[in-house]
């Protein structure tokens, strides 16, 4: 059985990441408080902030960044499958409903 | 001799089980043959039922103003006759070959996952059941203000809104009763069988293959298993999502797809043809991976242009996820959507044109050998492309709307998925019959067969192409004298009987075979493939030590060279190297291990349909047998031990 | 296939049953990419009734969330005991790892009932029945991944100790935990913030 025995980080460092999380965590509960004065820019930024967090988490936890790039592909490859496909459904039917 | 000796620790709660013979040797197998042979003859007799339903469809069209079959049974059997053949026969058969051919082809032992193969098979068999036991307790109401027999036959108590289940058609309010959630329930269950399936195999490629394999060296099919079984990851969870939809609209009153909550009935056509069409795709692609094998074989020749083939093959997988709403065009979807869509779909008959350039490339200045796979296969090719030629024509979209919903769309599902698939199917069929039983089948009525075939099939649907461009509507169970349609759907239905008289040639010719059929040999058609380098019937440890690959094609390059001109020579040492081969395969010098057969795949899959009655008849006491046997099922399978059975190497040096 | 050290062949370099399980979680990316797509699809629309910013409560749902995040590390921080053979510390946080998510499932079924008070129901309309359905599969992959930890740490407790090679691979159940993690991720921002 082929085992892999690749770097991972320390256990301090995984605490660290996971100070970052709740940092960005509670930062997206600000500016879902700061609404109005963050206007038009609050759900771009809740986007990136939700992508952040996606990516460390599958990145590190997840141990993607370490790992094999096939694996990567896999993931990566369903990931961008489901965007292209759901964007078209979801365009579809918004402009099917409002045009 | 070889013996099978028993697993020697148990070291923990369940003894896995150890028989080799009967039933039970049957029930508890992780053998990826015999998981084969058993999806085989599963899938040929819900082909046979798929049959009968259509030749009762067709008894009922034979002339106008019929009642042979009312309205509520027709729908049933046009219902269920095409989800019967597409889930039911089609893709299992289809993981007949897979399972069978997979690890022999890639020179391995067995699959990655040989418990969970099991589970694949045996949630087939009881999301099977399932589905059909509708007609022993499905029930099947009248609409509100629609037109419908108060009373509804057993037979007419089965899923009645198509084999796509279009809302709200499909909804309660529509179809009242319960037949529609046994559609729904019972394919969610048979999707989850696909979907294991398809994390093995792709596992299995990527990691079993044998010294040497390299991807580019793996034969078609192998490669055509490996596109199938994304296609089947990747669109089975959306499917699988849109069903819970539908059972949620009909058993918890939300309103998903239905417009007085709020609901969008287009989004179900969405979400069911996004898995839909990469399903089309999925059931076609075996097809080709075995035509694959077929035609070089047949021809002596290699196949021509084996990595346009493999990269077309990967092509057609890939944009086959991007045309789904060609289905959509007469569904009010926005123009932009239908211009893409178009467009998508024009796009895909390109991958697939180069496909059957390359197979008749092999084919060209090749000594063909007129046998009936060859036969199979050249068939395929031929009405394939009619197929894929009327698939086009559907692709403009103002063309479409005159098409849509009219026999002609019949005509061409008919042509690529009966004259594709199927002719494909059957080609393999008896391509490996030799392999898998050890002896050769009748080549008499294996001709007899083809011909029948080709000529009740194209007399049942060559003229639907005509009907439906003169106006017969499609899914309805009754025309009127007056439309002039009686005379060609009296010759389709001849067509119809005559395709079941050959399938019944096909029969007697295997059970005929199995029983007094000569001995094949294990290499009856000087095959190219490393599946032919074993005995046969192919001895349960497949190969008794690793092949080696060298090459593509690497058994024909072990018996011949070539000359200047590229002309296959026989080696001198050929017939010497090949009997070696044979004693070796029959003899392995060394032990051997194989995964140890278990109880629980069949367990767990045996929760399933428990839950699945739960739902419909509000079942507590139901839902918790369901979760128990799923829980046992999983806890065993996961703490049972994981020593495999061995295989004592033979005396004989 | 515990015989393929004596069967050479060619592999990718990934263990089998890793990529078996990556395999299986991009298949999920799909089937939590339609549940969501579906909720954003009807989120929009102009219907009337009961909708879900009426009755849902930020500050508690974020800390359910923090709760769900900081699973993650417990869960990492398990597996990495395991890799440096500390069979002890990994069932801690094995343990822990449970605890917290069956601390988010709990707060999951308070916030339903809170809703289910307030008038919103699965069949309420549209708004309510896609709310549901998509937390409530997340919440039953949650309640998985818990009953597989529970499991996972009454091996190591029977067997004493868990091996990084056995049926039951910590690894892979870790992969599934994050994977719910990431999906929550996803949820709480299109959900509740956006």
């Amino acid at each position: 059985m082929t085992v892999d025995h690749k770097p991972h980080p320390k256990p301090v460092q995984y605490v660290q990441i996971a100070l970052v999380l709740g940092v960005l965590t509670a930062v997206e509960v600000v500016l879902y408080y700061t609404e109005d004065t963050v206007g038009v820019f609050t759900n771009p930024l809740l986007i990136i902030l939700a992508v952040g967090k996606f990516v460390i988490v599958v990145g590190w936890f997840m141990h993607l960044k370490f790992e094999d790039p096939l694996i990567n592909k896999f993931f990566t490859g369903g990931m961008i499958l489901a965007l292209i496909l759901f964007a078209i459904v979801m365009f579809e039917r918004a402009a099917a409903n409002f045009i | 001799m070889t013996k099978i000796i028993e697993p020697k620790k148990q070291s923990n709660i369940f003894k896995r089980p150890s028989s080799e013979t009967g039933v039970w040797s049957w029930i508890t197998t992780v053998d990826h043959k015999r998981i084969g042979i058993m999806y085989g003859y599963a899938a040929f007799f819900f082909l046979l039922v798929g049959g009968i339903e259509a030749l009762l469809l067709r008894i009922q069209l034979a002339s106008p103003d019929n009642n042979f079959l009312s309205a509520a049974e027709y729908n049933a059997m046009f219902t269920m006759h095409g989800t019967t053949m597409i889930f039911l026969a089609i893709m299992p058969i289809s993981a007949a070959f897979f399972n069978y051919l997979l690890p022999l082809q890639i020179g391995a032992r067995d699959v990655a996952f040989p418990r969970l193969n099991a589970l694949s098979f045996w949630i087939f068999i009881f999301g099977g059941g399932f589905l059909y036991s509708t007609f022993l307790f499905g029930t099947a109401g009248a609409p509100e203000g629609g037109y419908l027999a108060e009373e509804v036959s057993r037979l007419g108590s089965a899923p009645n809104g198509g084999w796509f289940g279009y809302q709200p058609n499909a909804s309660m309010k529509y179809s009242p009763g319960t037949a529609m959630d046994y559609w729904a329930i019972g394919l969610q269950i048979l999707g989850i069988a696909s979907l294991v399936s398809a994390f093995n195999f792709i596992t299995t490629i990527l990691n079993m293959r044998t010294k040497g394999m390299r991807l580019m060296r793996m034969p078609v099919f192998t490669w055509m298993t490996f596109a199938v079984s994304f296609l089947l990851a990747f669109s089975l969870p959306i499917i699988a999502i849109a069903l819970f939809y539908v059972t949620f609209d009909r058993q918890f009153g939300t309103t998903f797809f239905l417009t007085e909550g709020g609901g969008d009935p287009v989004l179900w056509q969405h979400l069911f043809w996004l898995f839909g069409h990469p399903e089309v795709y999925i059931l076609i692609l075996p097809a080709f991976g075995i035509v694959s094998e077929v035609l070089p074989t047949f021809s002596r020749k290699p196949l021509f242009g084996y990595p346009a083939i493999v990269f077309a093959g990967f092509g057609i997988a890939f944009i086959g996820f991007g045309v789904w709403a060609h289905h959509m065009f007469a569904s009010a979807i926005s123009p932009v959507a239908q211009a893409g869509f178009g467009l998508s779909t024009m796009v895909i008959a390109v991958p697939t044109g180069v496909k059957i350039f390359n197979w008749l490339g092999t084919i060209w200045g090749g000594k063909l050998i007129m046998k009936t796979p060859m036969l199979f296969s050249l068939g395929f090719i031929g009405m394939f492309l009619i197929g894929g030629l009327s698939g086009v024509t559907h692709a403009i979209v103002p063309a479409d709307t005159q098409q849509t919903d009219t026999y002609y769309v019949v005509a061409h599902f008919h042509y690529v998925l009966f004259g594709g698939a199927m002719f494909g199917i059957f080609s393999g069929l008896y391509y490996w019959f030799p392999k898998v039983w050890g002896k050769m089948y009748n080549e008499t009525l294996g001709k007899i067969h083809f011909w029948l075939m080709m000529i009740g099939f194209n007399l049942t649907f060559g003229p639907m192409h005509w009907l439906g461009l003169q106006g017969q509507v499609r899914r309805t169970w009754v025309y009127a004298e007056e439309t002039n349609l009686a005379f060609w759907n009296l010759i389709v239905s001849i067509g119809a009987f005559i395709i079941a008289l050959s399938i019944l040639v096909f029969m007697a010719n295997w059970i005929y075979s199995r029983r007094k059929g000569p001995e094949a040999g294990f290499d009856p058609w000087d095959a190219r493939t490393i599946e032919w380098s074993i005995p046969s019937p192919t001895p349960v440890w497949n190969f008794s030590k690793p092949p080696e690959v060298k090459s593509l094609d690497h058994f024909w390059h072990m018996k011949y060279d070539e000359d200047e001109e590229g002309r296959p020579v026989k080696k001198e040492t050929a017939d010497a190297m090949l009997l070696e081969l044979e004693k070796e395969g029959l003899n392995p010098k060394e032990d051997i291990a194989l995964p140890n057969p278990s109880y629980f795949p069949i367990v767990l899959a045996s929760g399933l349909p428990f839950l699945g009655y739960a739902v419909i008849y509000k079942s507590l006491p139901l839902a918790i047998v369901g979760a128990l046997l799923i829980l046992i099922g999983s806890f065993g399978w996961g703490t049972e031990p994981l020593e495999e059975e061995f295989i004592e190497d033979s005396d004989d040096e | 296939m515990s015989d393929s050290q004596s069967y050479p062949h060619e592999d990718t370099g990934v263990e089998t049953r890793k990529l078996g399980m990556w395999v299986f979680l991009s298949t999920e990316i799909l089937f939590f990419g339609t549940l969501i797509t579906t909720f954003m699809i009807f989120k929009g629309r102009d219907f009337p009734g009961i909708k879900l910013s009426d009755v849902y409560d930020i500050p508690f749902t974020s800390v359910s969330s923090f709760i769900l995040l900081m699973s993650s590390l417990t869960m990492v921080l398990a597996h990495n005991a395991l890799e440096n053979g500390d069979q002890e510390k990994t069932r801690v946080w094995l343990l822990s790892t449970a605890m917290l998510g069956a601390v988010f499932l709990a707060g999951q079924i308070y916030e339903f009932t809170e809703f289910y008070h307030k008038g919103f129901e699965l069949s309420s309309n549209i708004f309510s029945s896609t709310f549901y359905v998509l937390t409530g599969f997340h919440g039953l992959h949650v309640f998985i991944g818990v009953v597989l930890l529970i499991a996972l740490w009454g091996i190591g407790q029977r067997q004493n100790g868990l091996s990084l090679d056995g049926g039951m691979n910590l690894e892979f159940v870790a992969l599934y935990w994050h994977f719910v993690d990431i999906v929550w991720i996803v949820l709480f921002t299109v959900v509740y913030l956006i």
